[in-house]
């Protein structure tokens, strides 16, 4: 007999909701997890008086307690809605630039076309144009795939059928001539990790209405909150989880799972495993290459790998106006050029002229830091490969330099923020790929070109019998999507078993 | 089978042949076997293993251990960090961070410096029994006590109490070999001159080098001492300084140092983000702390249930993670003074004492964790490791 009736591998956000989910409906789950706390990128840490936030951004999907959006309605029925305290925040987001340039807008529809008008009259029209289109496209794919209309056509959903395999640029191209407007309005691709000439239009669309339908949040005590409150409930359901243990390899016989062997060399038998790891890492690092299936190979040749991050985590001994930091989440722009050169400086170690996030979430959540004080967390986008050639003994000037010159960036638009620093730590592609385990710290997973999207690819499934994926790397990446992936495998799943037994 | 609604949208045709071409011009992943363990391993190995190389006297009771890897090249490091030992004796196995005070352009080999503590189980187990030509296992280096070049002055006002001069030689060595862009002031107190480590070294490189300045301050010294004596007030620094803007004091030594110091060093206004201190370990008398419950005495043997392993015995003056230790029961510690968070545990019932400030998570405190290094028992205890 099985020891578990399912074994969860890596206790990120998508290997924490599937295991609840599952505990939940009664399986004997044992999630593992490599390091000592759980949540993956939903994490913080602490330096001197400050805990800093790691991954959380803005948490889409959530909506109000009177307009419950998806996430909000997951949470619910994984019972660990009323644990979390969460904040609206009161922004959508602010673009900034050295020059003075500011706009800024608040997450209602309404604000943002009024702001976008006054601020570039001359394409009034098309901006109506753009935020019709997001809309109609949104409602068209919802219709279409969330509520499965039965019988779609292409007479019921235009923009859908026009729309779903266009690059953002390509829209926007078509609507727009100021490059300053169109940078604006689509700086969200630094949540997705490819710049408008390659995201998918979609992606700009669903951001923009998602986020200004079930408006941006923050969770009080940040992505740690949100992993260990998920864990507290998987506890409560009766599972169990390791930490400290690594998985070192997946057993599989007859082109089924069988279990697992962790790094101390304990074989624990299953016929479920959930992957939280990448399909790189749980194909190639935990299983012979002779039960990988053909098909598999040939599908992960034609993925390739999303940007890391260069992070800076700031304490500050001030509060945030004191800094100018007036929104939480600003965009800070110097270069408006999005075009596939931005591809080319992402592969570079130097920061140059990319654009840049700061979220100083003490703006939306005053206890955020402790009293007179607050923190920033500064990112942007680098692949992780130029950094996997840095020696190690160059390893830390190479970061403090890049450090340096991003310090710089955001000095040109905050100055005399450098004054108030009192703890500042950098995280690089390398300390993504330490703690993630990721491929060249592939933060957001594989890329997400629209071939890369769900469908065309395999998703959570996999020809291995008993083996699924949850993760950023079956899909969209992200809060919202990862916890979501989570709680998809664990219905997979509990389907399975049920017919089974039927 | 059915047609796919998707296949109908513009440009499905474009993408299919994009899906084609990318497999087959696409990246073989299966040469990423381990790869990111190996980058990774190059810089943070998650242990080591080092042959002594040598044992040099530095005074009566201190010794440098100097490590030399076995293995690989041994990773960078910053001046200021330290490595945690991973040592078995008297049956229990357990760690101990120590600072690295070579300095990190000595490729070679890492030296520690270790000073005998009364009932120091690891130090006098180092001083006493090992010897040339064993083996040790340690940590990669790590820690958080070192020049931040983004943010910290060129001007470092280095305060050090006994042991704590250890993380400072290895700055001090570096500014000098590597000719460093920096100014060193370095007040280091010590009980007596005896006792004071590196003494020699530390008179002639100040003799030598003009950015590196050098005062001992011996607490109880003999009677013909000519050099200053007493503890480094407040008074002391602004008298050596003068200017005390645009300077960065770090602070290394036992809590008492920090107790005295920190306040006279905020009396002459430096303000807290200029002051740097390194964790020194758990409280020696944690009894001793304040809010610890008067009720209860050091000495007073509680159990702790720790999930799936069984109950073991614990002594509310003795950290958790000892008691564990003493039985058996070893976490992948590193800093043993609260702040790693690597020997994060769940506490399910009963009452732990942390002294204040240790920088735990909200949410963990929320949920019971708490670090095991300085977390006490006030009671019988249910704990998950």
């Amino acid at each position: 007999m099985d020891d578990y009736d399912a074994i969860v591998i890596g206790a990120g956000n998508g290997g924490l909701t599937a295991s609840t989910a599952l505990a939940q409906k009664g399986l004997r789950v044992l999630l593992l997890e490599r390091h000592n706390i759980p949540g993956g990128c939903a994490t913080s840490f602490c330096r001197g008086r400050f805990e800093f936030e790691v991954a959380l951004h803005q948490l889409s999907g959530m909506g109000t307690p009177t307009k419950p959006g998806p996430l909000r309605m997951m949470l619910g029925s994984l019972g660990v809605l009323d644990q979390l305290e969460l904040v609206e925040m009161p922004d959508l987001y602010t673009v900034v630039m050295p020059d003075g340039f500011k706009i800024g807008f608040k997450p209602d529809k309404n604000h943002v076309l009024g702001e976008l008008k006054a601020r570039f009259p001359h394409e009034h029209q098309a901006i109506d144009t753009f935020f019709n289109l997001v809309y109609a496209y949104a409602n068209q794919m919802l219709a279409a795939f969330f509520f499965k209309d039965p019988e779609p056509s292409r007479e019921k959903y235009p923009d859908m059928y026009a729309c779903a395999f266009k690059t953002a640029a390509q829209v926007l191209d078509e609507l727009f001539t100021d490059p300053l407007l169109k940078a604006v309005i689509s700086v969200y691709w630094g949540y997705i990790g490819l710049p408008p000439d390659r995201l998918a239009f979609p992606y700009l669309a669903m951001i923009f209405f998602t986020y200004i339908e079930f408006k941006p949040f923050h969770i009080k005590g940040g992505s740690q909150a949100l992993s260990n409150v998920i864990v507290n409930k998987f506890l409560s359901h009766g599972g169990t989880v390791r930490y400290n243990c690594a998985v070192k390899k997946i057993i599989v016989e007859d082109g089924a799972v069988k279990g697992v062997v962790t790094e101390d060399g304990d074989r624990i038998g299953s016929r479920f495993v959930v992957s939280n790891a990448s399909q790189i890492s749980t194909y190639v690092g935990l299983m012979d290459p002779e039960h990988v299936p053909d098909g598999v190979q040939r599908e992960m040749r034609g993925r390739s790998l999303s940007p890391s991050a260069f992070t800076l985590f700031v304490g500050f001994d001030c509060e945030p106006d004191a800094l100018g930091f007036t929104e939480p989440t600003s965009f800070l722009l110097k270069d408006l050029d999005v075009s596939d050169r931005m591809l080319g400086r992402m592969g570079e170690l130097s920061i140059g002229d990319q654009p840049m996030v700061l979220s100083c979430y003490d703006v939306a959540d005053p206890d955020f830091s402790p009293p007179g004080t607050c923190q920033a967390n500064i990112v942007i986008l680098k692949y992780g490969k130029a950094w996997l050639r840095v020696p190690p003994r160059e390893y830390h000037s190479v970061k403090f330099k890049c450090a340096e010159e991003m310090l710089r960036r955001v000095e040109e638009i905050y100055p005399g923020v450098r004054g108030h620093i009192e703890e500042l730590e950098v995280a690089t592609p390398l300390t993504h790929m330490r703690y993630l385990g990721h491929p060249e710290g592939a933060i957001y997973g594989y890329e997400q070109y629209i071939k890369d999207s769900m469908f065309f690819q395999p998703g959570r499934y996999s020809p291995i019998h008993g083996l699924y994926f949850a993760s950023g790397w079956v899909g969209d990446c992200g809060f919202h999507p990862t916890l979501q992936a989570g709680l998809r495998v664990a219905k997979s799943i509990v389907r399975k078993l049920e017919k089974e037994e039927k | 089978m059915k047609k796919a609604v998707f296949e109908d949208f513009d440009g499905y045709d474009d993408i299919i042949g994009e899906i084609e071409y990318s497999r087959k011009f696409g990246v073989d992943y299966t040469q990423e076997r381990s790869m990111p363990e190996r980058f990774i391993n190059r810089l943070h190995p998650p242990r080591l293993r080092l042959r002594l190389g040598e044992i040099i006297e530095e005074t009566a009771s201190a010794k440098t251990f100097r490590l030399v890897s076995e293995e690989n090249e041994l990773p960078p490091f910053l001046a200021g960090q330290y490595i945690s030992l991973l040592v078995e004796t008297g049956g229990i196995l357990t760690n101990r961070p120590y600072s690295i005070s070579s300095p990190p352009n000595q490729a070679g080999f890492w030296d520690i410096t270790v000073r005998r503590v009364p009932s120091g189980l690891v130090s006098n187990f180092l001083l006493d029994h090992v010897k040339k030509g064993e083996i040790l296992h340690s940590s990669g280096p790590c820690g958080n006590f070192y020049h931040n070049p983004l943010f910290h002055d060129k001007s470092i006002v280095l305060i050090a109490g006994g042991a704590g001069i250890t993380p400072f030689m290895s700055m001090i060595r570096e500014i000098a070999e590597c000719g460093l862009d920096r100014h060193v002031h370095l007040f280091f107190g010590s009980k007596t001159l005896e006792e004071a480590l590196f003494h020699h070294e530390l008179t002639s490189l100040s003799a030598r080098f003009e950015n590196i300045q050098y005062l001992p301050v011996i607490e109880k010294p003999s009677e013909d001492y000519p050099g200053t004596v007493g503890l480094i007030t407040g008074k002391l620094i602004q008298e050596k300084l003068g200017d005390l803007s645009g300077k960065t004091f770090y602070l290394c030594g036992p809590q008492g140092l920090y107790d005295f110091c920190i306040p006279e060093l905020e009396e002459l206004g430096i303000p807290g983000r200029k002051i740097r201190k390194e964790v020194y370990g758990a409280p020696l008398e944690v009894s001793a702390c304040p809010g610890w419950p008067r009720e209860i005495h050091a000495n007073q043997a509680f159990s702790i249930a720790v999930k799936e392993k069984g109950t073991i015995s614990a002594r509310a003056g003795e950290p958790v993670i000892k008691s564990l230790e003493k039985a058996g029961l070893t976490l992948k510690a590193l800093c043993r003074s609260g702040e790693c968070s690597m020997c994060r545990v769940r506490v399910v019932s009963g009452r732990v004492f942390q002294p204040k400030g240790v920088p735990v998570r909200k949410s963990d405190t929320q949920f019971g964790y708490v670090h095991a290094c300085v977390s006490y028992p006030l009671g019988d205890l249910e704990i998950e490791i």
